[in-house]
């Protein structure tokens, strides 16, 4: 069991209590200090139309939205889900998604009689619970099943409710205001109290 | 090709050959550094170093086209994203022949400093008894020094190198000069305690770690960010690049030359000793031949034996100094995984600052010397304890939508502890390393073969120690546990792979002497992870330089003395 294997059952077990270049060297163009790298979610390609952007915009905004602390909308989550449909969706995982965008605008329309970005928010959360009632039996639902890359035939419902919820806690705006960022903690200290309102650290645990 | 003189080479730039150059140069020799891989200078070129996620390509996400077509090995490693990527060996660009039904994972760095890079840094002694067990049972041969030689060299490298940990007085995991250790967890503390009445044959003590908790040698202190193996620029853990290569170029006899492919030694029949090493340029496809008086062979264990192998002549017509045989034989792994896992719901209002990146060890309690022997199997086992909190990240296919969902998600969850079992793996002369002169790489070079297959003692001991984990998650209080019934792991999956050279008394069945000196060539040296003998169940790689150290002292003597 490696790393990725441990953290699928680690999540498992505490549900049930609760081409490329071929010669490698670093060329001028690798060479990027990620850290001072542009953001992912500040690449160029465009993808998706003006209605699209925007329903995305608002869909996420349902999944995550602005409490006390921002939401999906002012952390740019749409702007992720654009690059990664685009960028790094296969052609089943893309096909799969904007005809759930496009199906789900469509019913939207023939049952409200407007788009989805202008229902109310309950009735824009009651549709996304309606899907996600639809998918239940997918295997993305499964207890545990978060550490791999993706489920390519996974329903859209859980595509972009993946998407939003991975793009938003690693952006800068949810790692800085709604979890805790500290690069650079100079100490350790493995005590320290925990009251209700303190989130996670931003840092992943699957990475040390 | 025009030949350039030096008084040593050596062959790789990780862990080991980081330690042959500062010892070498800092005797005086003239030393040529050969490394396969790109150069990458300390601190740097550590593009991924403090990278938040928003910055990552995918913000985190796999390549996962990538990885498949050029990675599908080395991404299997925990230690592998796009932050450490171009540390990282091209497996298309330097493939290897993994056979299906006995597989092999061959983990590789290919840059300058090699795995010292991405190591795990735990670093153990190996015991008396480690040194004794082939002697005494059978398996294998006997090893041809005891722990007393070593013991001087494990001092003089974990003074240079730093580690952090606590003494506890065991004969099976010898004490060594530690750095004061790193805190535990509250949750640590709490198990500690619940073991120390329940199961009191197990010591658990905090992971002894080359990584500094204080300045030491001019590094600095560790500042917590976590991800170590994404580089380091204040050299707060131990590599080649942040430690020994910099001592070897303070004294200003140190040549290093990257992207330099070894394609073979040369073997001088009339003096009975490797004259030449021969070159290419990985980037320009230009040959070179250097000479030498002494040559060390650390491009780890399976890069080593590849060379060795490759290196034949009508004296050696199976591969250089290897009249016994024994060479590409007896490879090992240690049997290791996530053997069991457990929830807790203790410490809960407890939580952390700064990501300790460092585990508790738990050292082998079973088939010790003058203790109740297990009848199943022989030899035994280590754990290296986890603790981690719950995140977003494994929680987030959860149902619901909206406030609910995001307050859950930001929120800490249960503790998890994971034992990681590391067992001791038998030499067997089926597990083997050869060359297969039908396939070549982009060099022309011999593709090397790997074989292995795990004993039905390694079996045994996985059952032991998934039921002992098993014992311990209850003992220490876990809400729920879970353990891995069987050994799954694939060879090399550990990335402790040694064996292939070993080291022995009699000529007729080992490569290399006491002092890691070829039995057949005086000015031949293998001092990476081929020279080892039996694997104990102890992270290896502090060895490998007490080894490598020690190696350089007495070859140099030997030198002087005109004996080489």
């Amino acid at each position: 069991m490696n790393r990725r294997e441990f953290m699928k059952c680690a999540a498992l077990l505490v549900s049930g209590v609760g081409a490329s270049q071929m010669v490698f060297s670093l060329s001028a163009e690798q060479r990027v200090y990620l850290a001072a790298a542009a953001s992912y979610a500040d690449r160029g390609i465009q993808f998706f139309s003006h209605e699209q952007r925007q329903l995305v915009v608002s869909l996420s905004e349902v999944i995550i939205p602005a409490t006390d602390t921002p939401g999906a909308k002012e952390a740019g989550v749409s702007r992720f889900i654009e690059l990664m449909v685009a960028d790094w969706f296969n052609p089943q995982e893309r096909t799969i998604f904007m005809d759930g965008l496009e199906t789900l605008q469509r019913d939207t329309m023939a049952h409200h009689g407007m788009n989805f970005e202008d229902l109310a928010v309950d009735d824009q959360q009651a549709l996304l619970e309606q899907l996600e009632s639809a998918a239940s039996d997918s295997p993305w639902y499964e207890l545990g099943n978060v550490l791999r890359d993706f489920i390519s035939d996974a329903p859209f419902i859980c595509q972009l409710k993946e998407l939003t919820v991975w793009g938003f806690f690693t952006s800068e705006v949810g790692a800085k205001q709604v979890l805790r960022y500290n690069p650079m903690p100079m100490s350790f200290d493995g005590d320290i109290p925990l009251k209700p309102e303190h989130s996670s650290w931003a840092l992943s645990v699957t990475e040390f | 090709m025009k030949t350039t003189e030096f008084d040593a080479i050596v062959i790789g730039s990780g862990i080991t050959g980081g330690w042959a150059a500062k010892e070498l140069t800092e005797k005086g020799l003239k030393v040529l550094v050969l490394e396969r891989g790109s150069d990458i200078r300390h601190g740097v070129d550590y593009l991924g170093e403090h990278a938040p996620d928003w910055k990552m390509p995918f913000q985190g996400k796999a390549d996962r086209i990538r990885n498949a077509q050029e990675y599908p090995i080395q991404s299997q490693s925990y230690a592998f994203s796009e932050a450490t990527r171009h540390f990282f060996n091209n497996d298309q660009a330097n493939p290897y022949i993994r056979s299906d039904d006995k597989p092999f994972d061959w983990m590789r760095a290919n840059v300058v400093g090699g795995r010292s890079l991405l190591w795990g840094r735990q670093v153990y002694r190996f015991s008396e008894q480690d040194f004794n067990a082939n002697g005494q049972d059978q398996q294998g041969i006997p090893w041809p020094i005891g722990y007393k030689d070593i013991a001087p060299w494990y001092s003089y490298v974990e003074k240079f190198i730093g580690v952090s940990g606590e003494a506890e007085g065991l004969p099976e995991l010898p004490d060594g000069e530690f750095l004061p250790p790193m805190e535990m967890f509250a949750l640590e503390k709490t198990i500690k305690a619940r073991l120390a009445q329940k199961a009191p044959e197990v010591t658990m003590t905090m992971g002894r770690a080359a990584i500094l908790t204080k300045n030491h040698n001019g590094r600095g202190a560790c500042h917590y960010c976590g991800p170590c193996h994404r580089g380091c620029s204040t050299g707060s853990y131990f590599s080649s690049q942040s430690s020994t290569l910099p001592a070897a170029r303070k004294t200003g006899n140190l040549t290093l030359k990257a992207n330099a492919v070894v394609e073979r030694l040369v073997y001088d029949k009339k003096s009975g000793k490797v004259s030449d090493v021969l070159v290419i340029d990985s980037e320009t496809r230009e040959r070179h031949r250097y000479s030498a008086r002494l040559f060390f062979m650390c491009a780890s264990t399976i890069g080593s034996t590849q060379i060795l192998l490759n290196s034949t002549c009508d004296t050696f017509p199976n591969g250089l100094a290897n009249s016994s045989g024994a060479l590409g034989h007896y490879l090992m792994d240690h049997a290791h995984g996530e053997v069991a896992i457990g929830a807790f719901l203790d410490d809960m209002d407890s939580y952390y600052h700064g990501n300790r990146p460092n585990g508790t060890y738990l050292p082998r309690f079973k088939n010790l010397p003058g203790k109740k022997q297990d009848k199943n199997f022989m030899r035994g086992y280590g754990f290296q304890g986890n603790v981690l909190r719950m995140d977003w990240r494994l929680n987030l296919n959860q149902k619901g939508f909206g406030v609910s969902l995001k307050d859950s998600l930001r929120k800490p969850g249960p503790w998890i502890w994971a034992l990681t079992g590391f067992a001791e793996c038998l030499p067997r002369k089926s597990n083997r390393v050869f060359l297969d002169k039908n396939k070549v790489d982009r060099f022309g070079i011999p593709q090397v073969a790997i074989e292995f297959e795990w004993s039905e003692n390694e079996k045994a001991i996985w059952t032991d120690m998934a039921n002992n984990g098993e014992r311990l998650m209850k003992a220490a209080g876990a809400v729920f546990s879970l353990k891995t019934e069987k050994l799954e792991a694939v060879g090399g999956s550990a990335i402790h792979e040694m064996g292939t050279a070993r080291m022995g008394s009699d000529p007729s069945q080992s490569v290399l002497n006491g002092h890691n000196q070829a039995h057949d060539v005086p000015n031949l040296f293998v001092t990476d992870g081929a020279c080892m003998t039996s694997s104990s169940c102890v992270n290896p790689s502090l060895t490998y330089m007490a080894l490598t150290a020690r190696a350089c002292d007495y070859a140099v003597a030997q030198l002087a003395a005109g004996k080489i």
